[in-house]
């Protein structure tokens, strides 16, 4: 399997899962169901989380298809523009619905504003990707268009890949100030992960999880800080990443490492470790892997200039 | 200064940075990173509880963790010193070099300070913490992230060799 194949796979998952989320947490309102709208911001969680290597693999195809005959480059820019920006409102819907998750756990119910903001956030989502998804038909099946519809012009989303790039390249400050925002998330994140997992392993059993707990979304702050730094290095160089074995590996720890997160927030094993208590094994295996994935994270992140052609 | 030049041309020290092994200069550089992300992440974490953050968290069972943040930072250090061997020509003609030292030799003061003026109060969790012990968390915080800031500066201003 290669990253075209990849992306045909995932690409139907940011629309076709926006919707069905959308549309659990809509019926969950009508129903007044509590439990329906936690699952429903479960699944909007993991759709974002399956949004990054749906995204990733289509930079990369695109890098596959460029070189082409017969192929659009403006058609391929305009499906990426537009991925770009539904991916950016992806992840902010996302991290609102992990918020809400986070929230939960600490009052039991939901706050209307935080339902309101992912309400919201998920049909501008679901605005830009629906566009993306067409747009990206017609690079391949041009026959899709009617056939007196006017040729489409313009840019497919409200920010363009090409602008993102030529940010990077003019302010030649903005690399080194990433890279120090990046290592500065990195240890945040870090830092929270190894102190929430490490309880659960068994050290400092005095601290209950729900202590622990209120620490999470700082973790959550350091990887919002370097998704947005890494995305904006993989848009301005993707030939860096794309051929990449080690960019590989690196996301797919972090989907794992992902995965984990929502263990954290909203299972209930982890949750009812009192303080002094054992945490079940389901809960050390998982936080076990947990710090094991972020570990493999920075370890292929720092081989990128050296297991792959990066740099 | 002879001493760290003679080193660097050492036969240990030119397989760490030209072997291409991925056991040599990646694997010291990868030992780096995760050395300060546990030392600056574990400090920076006890640094939010003493800042409010998260107030359920005994303060007595995080002195658990000092002993961690130490042995990580031994890691870091040694690792570092021989990144720093290995390419002494640059790094010590480079001023951020030794910004960054300034900012580490700091965080590591003020871990002791926050260890033995604010973790040794037998009665600290039963009782508000000082602004001092608050002045500190604040202070680390800064000083880690000074720290790393200038640790990545050092590959981009002043001299840089053609290491990553």
């Amino acid at each position: 399997m290669n990253s075209p194949h990849l992306h045909l796979i995932l690409n139907h998952v940011p629309t076709v899962g926006t919707a069905i989320a959308l549309g659990l947490l809509l019926l969950s309102l009508l129903r007044r169901n509590q439990e329906l709208t936690r699952v429903s911001l479960e699944v909007f969680y993991v759709v974002a989380l399956i949004t990054l290597p749906a995204y990733l693999s289509g930079v990369a195809t695109a890098l596959a298809l460029e070189k082409m005959p017969d192929i659009s480059t403006e058609a391929i820019a305009r499906h990426h523009d537009g991925a770009l920006s539904g991916f950016i409102f992806m992840l902010f819907t996302g991290g609102a619905s992990w918020i809400g998750l986070w929230q939960f756990r600490r009052v039991s119910r939901y706050s209307g504003l935080n339902v309101a903001i992912v309400l919201v956030l998920a049909v501008i989502t679901l605005t830009f990707m629906g566009g993306a998804a067409t747009m990206g038909g017609w690079i391949r099946h041009p026959e899709i268009l009617v056939a007196d519809a006017p040729t489409p012009t313009g840019s497919g989303g409200f920010i363009t890949a090409a602008s993102v790039k030529a940010l990077v390249s003019d302010y030649t400050w903005l690399w080194p100030s990433l890279e120090a925002l990046h290592f500065i998330g990195l240890w945040l994140l870090f830092g929270v992960v190894l102190l929430v997992n490490l309880r659960m392993l068994g050290m400092m059993k005095a601290a209950s999880f729900s202590a622990l707990h209120r620490l999470l979304p700082w973790s959550v702050l350091g990887l919002g800080i370097n998704l947005v730094s890494g995305m904006m290095w993989v848009i301005a160089t993707p030939e860096q990443y794309m051929s990449n074995v080690s960019f590989f590996w690196k996301m797919g720890f972090l989907m794992v490492a992902g995965f984990n997160l929502l263990y954290l927030t909203t299972f209930d094993d982890p949750w009812q470790v009192e303080a002094g208590d054992e945490a079940p094994f389901r809960t050390k295996a998982v936080a076990a892997s947990a710090i094991l994935s972020w570990v493999f994270v920075m370890y292929f992140g720092r081989m990128l200039p050296f297991l792959g052609n990066a740099f | 200064m002879d001493f760290i030049l003679r080193l660097q041309h050492s036969a240990v020290m030119d397989w760490v940075r030209e072997s291409g092994s991925l056991w040599g200069y990646p694997a010291i550089l990868f030992l780096h990173t995760i050395g300060l992300a546990a030392v600056a992440g574990i400090n920076g974490a006890i640094d939010l509880r003493v800042l409010g953050v998260a107030p359920r968290i005994p303060l007595s069972s995080l002195t658990r963790f000092f002993p961690l943040i130490w042995a990580a930072f031994a890691v870091t250090a040694v690792s570092g010193l021989t990144l720093l061997i290995a390419d002494a020509e640059t790094k010590l003609a480079s001023a951020v070099f030794y910004v960054k030292m300034l900012f580490i030799v700091l965080a590591l003061v003020n871990l002791h300070l926050l260890r033995t003026r604010v973790f040794t109060d037998p009665a600290f969790d039963s009782r508000p913490l000082s602004t001092q012990a608050r002045m500190l968390a604040l202070s680390s915080l800064a000083l880690w992230v000074a720290a790393t800031t200038a640790g990545r500066l050092m590959a981009y201003v002043g001299p840089v060799a053609g290491l990553k």
